[in-house]
């Protein structure tokens, strides 16, 4: 199953789809009602597994990770970063991954909580990103797909959302 | 000058990030106003924008996110940018003040480059980014005097950091870990903290390893 996350305006995202309805695909778009990650860690220690804030439909992204062959995502390019809502949807999902600590190559890493990994592809939009912009989002999506165990890791970018599209089809 | 010190910590209390802002408030406080905002306790207001693009200096505490800055905080980064564009009239100095969950600091390099981007985007200088590794750590070591023990490390960094600010100028980015065992530290976030927690909350320690 792919999983897409995207922050494009529904009728600018419709019909993206048209050639991959064989495929199952999950779509996590801005229904406007996503609420902010608070920092309370309790989809680790009071409802494992799941994010606490309920009822805005963005509280079960860990589960629907660990279903996903593919996470793609497809943001704006900010900074070097990607948009708010994609920022809110990746903040919401951490149950996706145990709160156990694991250190590899020197380096401090969560352990996963299901044996499962995913290709992750991410496509940035921008029309005038900077080198150093596109510098810092690869190394945003490399450091993501560390902490998130992805069995491999594709950046592009491009100058519209539009030619996503066209890249996609 | 006015210092603007914005909480970026989504927790309401007790964030880490706030602990950061109390340490570094008494370094910067002689001849300078100093004005707190808590987006972590409602979002900020037109007016609040407006205020913000008349201060000297911007410090933002913020904790790591995914590699990089908490989704609500980078919401206000980008609004901030329209009204910086638009209303700023003096040179603005940003400084940061980052913690991670993760023992390594230095795991905060690429949210310091997002925060560069964001300035040359927005108009406004950056100064200094200093980043805490196994910021969890910090709210129990309340007894701790900043630069001993556990926080010689965070106090060097600290003094770094307010001497940048006092003279509004441009420093080398300090990325460090406590000073403090990692395996220790491993040990006691399991078990004082994941644990202990879980308990609090009526499960057992196998209960937090559920798959959905
Ligand atoms: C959604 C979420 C994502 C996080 N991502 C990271 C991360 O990528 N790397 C890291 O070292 N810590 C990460 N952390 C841990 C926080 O940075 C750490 O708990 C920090 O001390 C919180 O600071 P605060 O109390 O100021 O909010 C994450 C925490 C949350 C809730």
């Amino acid at each position: 199953m792919r999983t897409i996350i995207h922050d494009l305006q529904e009728q600018e995202f419709a019909g993206w789809l048209g050639d991959t309805a064989q495929e199952e695909v999950t779509v996590i778009s801005d229904s406007g009602a996503i609420r902010s990650c608070m920092g309370c860690f309790g989809c680790w220690t009071r409802t494992p597994g799941t994010c606490v804030i309920k009822r805005d439909g963005y509280d079960n992204l860990g589960e629907l990770f660990s279903r996903s062959d593919e996470l793609m995502i497809i943001s704006k390019c900010m900074y070097g970063s990607y948009s708010p809502f994609v920022l809110n949807v990746l903040n919401r999902s951490l149950s996706y991954m145990l709160p156990y600590f694991v250190t590899t190559h020197g380096e401090t890493h969560h352990r996963p909580r299901y044996k499962h990994q995913f290709k992750l592809s991410v496509h940035f939009y921008g029309s005038d990103l900077t080198e150093g912009e596109q510098h810092t989002a690869r190394m945003l999506v490399a450091a993501n797909g560390l902490n998130l165990y992805s069995s491999e890791n594709n950046v592009y970018f491009h100058t519209s959302p539009q030619h996503i599209k066209e890249a996609l089809q | 000058m006015n210092i603007a010190l914005i909480n970026g910590s989504p927790k309401p209390n007790g964030s880490n990030s706030g602990i950061l802002l109390s340490m570094l408030e008494p370094l910067i406080a002689d001849g300078n106003e100093l004005h707190p905002y808590t987006p972590n306790k409602r979002p900020l207001t037109p007016e609040e924008y407006s205020e913000l693009c008349r201060m000297d200096v911007l410090v933002l505490a913020f904790p790591l996110y995914y590699d990089g800055i908490p989704s609500h905080l980078f919401q206000l980064l980008v609004t901030l940018e329209g009204y910086l564009k638009t209303e700023r009239e003096r040179e603005i100095y940003v400084y940061a003040l980052i913690n991670n969950g993760f023992y390594e600091g230095q795991q905060n390099h690429i949210a310091v480059e997002i925060l560069k981007n964001w300035c040359a985007r927005a108009g406004v200088h950056f100064g200094q980014a200093i980043g805490q590794g196994a910021g969890e750590m910090l709210g129990s070591l309340d007894k701790v005097p900043l630069g001993r023990g556990p926080l010689k490390n965070l106090g060097r960094a600290m003094y770094s950091l307010a001497e940048s600010i006092q003279s509004r100028s441009a420093g080398e980015s300090l990325l460090f870990s406590p000073n403090f065992p990692r395996f220790a530290w491993k040990f006691y976030s399991t078990r004082s903290f994941w644990h202990r927690t879980a308990r609090e909350n009526g499960l057992k320690p196998k209960d937090l390893r559920r798959r959905m």
